[in-house]
């Protein structure tokens, strides 16, 4: 009886070694750990101890390889996501935007919010206006910061840089272009006509963004007086864009910290 | 070498300094470009600007144009890279700060007045610039056939500004 199961178990052993001699695949390597746990738990049950500990310690030996393999593997994949910036295809958007703002900032404003937000739905609506807040607080073009903080919140540093040149490449070689002719010829392209008709769809481009990003942002009292307000102070009295965004913040910190203080203390 | 490190540190300067973007950054140019080191005369800075405002980028693409004229391609892409690298840095810096603060509530607050400012100051960006633009009956009838076709029909609007711009060139 004993000497049964021993060979039983010697068979499922020899059976492993055969396999595991093989070109490794997945489905051998199973094999292998299937049948050197069956010889393992029959050596077991007849009390040889010392093949037993030797095939543990094969099996113990035979996992960690595996394990050590897997996660190489895994580390190498995100090494590899972190190399490539999200898929290409996200990326050209960029390029496209920076090829098709003609039209001046606010067109350039209303292409981003449309292509980011509404379209590939990269950035919410709110860390859109957020990146229009900080491109109004800080230096630099609007519309350039609005590129250069959705590249970041993409992909840190590496999307910035990407998605800035991107954006700014195609205005650079155009000016290129331009500067070569202008420094032959001296002249300057009449384009008065086709900047006529483009202010009148970049009217209607920035209306609809309006639109769109109000209906979603002004919900509240506060919200809607502070757009009220910006609207007439930068039409009426031309206060700079620093000076309306900066306050309307201070006035949002105000209202809405009050606002929470007084639900806390009314239950 | 001087040229360019010159050229270098009053883009730089300039891209520091240009808040709100645009028109704004235009005398502190001229006077770094024309008056300072006569770069360029005010006939050629006029031109800069007006070239400028014709590529799709930002005004300050104008840098290009003056470090050009300066200091051929390598010119060009000197004063480019130094107008646009301090708002770069910066707006990478403040992303991060602001994201690391996230749950401040006073920040948040800041930010969702903020917001509604900007709002606000969308519509008076499209109707100052409708003003200017909706001057006859064409471009009144171009601006409504862009609303329309880009909120009721969700139109990508790149094919909106290109069809009005061949408006433009036919007509």
């Amino acid at each position: 009886m004993e000497q049964d199961i021993k060979k039983q178990a010697n068979e499922l052993y020899s059976r492993g070694l055969l396999v595991f001699n093989q070109p490794i695949t997945k489905e051998r390597l199973k094999l292998v750990t299937e049948l050197w746990q069956r010889a393992l738990e029959l050596y077991r049950k007849v009390g040889d101890e010392r093949k037993a500990r030797e095939i543990e310690k094969t099996l113990v030996n035979l996992y960690k390889r595996n394990s050590a393999k897997r996660e190489e593997k895994e580390r190498q994949r995100e090494k590899q996501q972190d190399n490539i910036p999200i898929e290409f295809a996200s990326w050209d958007l960029f390029f496209k935007i920076g090829c098709f703002g003609f039209g001046g900032p606010m067109a350039v404003f209303s292409l981003l919010e449309n292509e980011l937000v509404s379209r590939k739905k990269i950035l919410s609506h709110e860390d859109f206006l957020e990146g229009a807040v900080l491109g109004d607080i800080l230096p630099g073009p609007v519309t350039m910061d609005i590129v250069t903080y959705a590249g970041y919140k993409l992909k840190k540093w590496s999307g910035a840089t990407i998605s800035t040149v991107v954006f700014i490449l195609p205005s650079f070689i155009l000016m290129i272009i331009l500067a070569i002719l202008y420094n032959k010829y001296i002249v300057t392209p009449r384009v008065e006509t086709i900047f006529k008709c483009l202010g009148a769809a970049v009217t209607g481009l920035i209306i609809s963004v309006g639109l769109k990003l109000g209906e979603k942002e002004i919900k509240d009292y506060p919200a809607a007086g502070i757009f009220v307000w910006a609207f007439t102070s930068s039409l009426i009295f031309k206060f700079d864009i620093l000076t309306v965004v900066g306050l309307a913040g201070i006035a949002g910190t105000l209202l809405y910290t009050i606002g929470a203080a007084e639900k806390n203390n009314s239950p | 070498m001087d040229t360019l490190l010159k050229l270098s540190w009053v883009f730089l300067k300039i891209g520091t300094f240009s808040f709100g973007g645009g028109i704004v950054i235009i005398p502190l140019v001229e006077t770094e470009v024309v008056m300072k080191y006569a770069w360029l005369t005010k006939r050629e800075f006029i031109d800069a600007v007006t070239l400028g405002q014709i590529t799709p980028g930002p005004v300050v693409i104008s840098a290009t144009f003056i470090g050009y004229k300066v200091y051929g391609i390598l010119g060009a892409i000197v004063a480019t890279v130094s107008v646009i690298l301090p708002s770069f840095v910066i707006i990478c810096l403040v992303t991060e700060a602001i994201r690391k603060f996230k749950e401040n509530k006073v920040l948040a607050n800041f930010f969702r007045g903020a917001r509604a400012a900007v709002i606000g100051m969308i519509f008076e960006a499209g109707l100052s610039i409708g003003k200017s633009s909706l001057i006859d009956f064409k471009t009144i009838f171009i601006a409504g056939i862009a609303l329309i076709c880009l909120l009721k029909y969700k139109l990508n609007p790149v094919w909106v500004l290109l069809g009005a711009g061949i408006v433009g060139l036919v007509s």
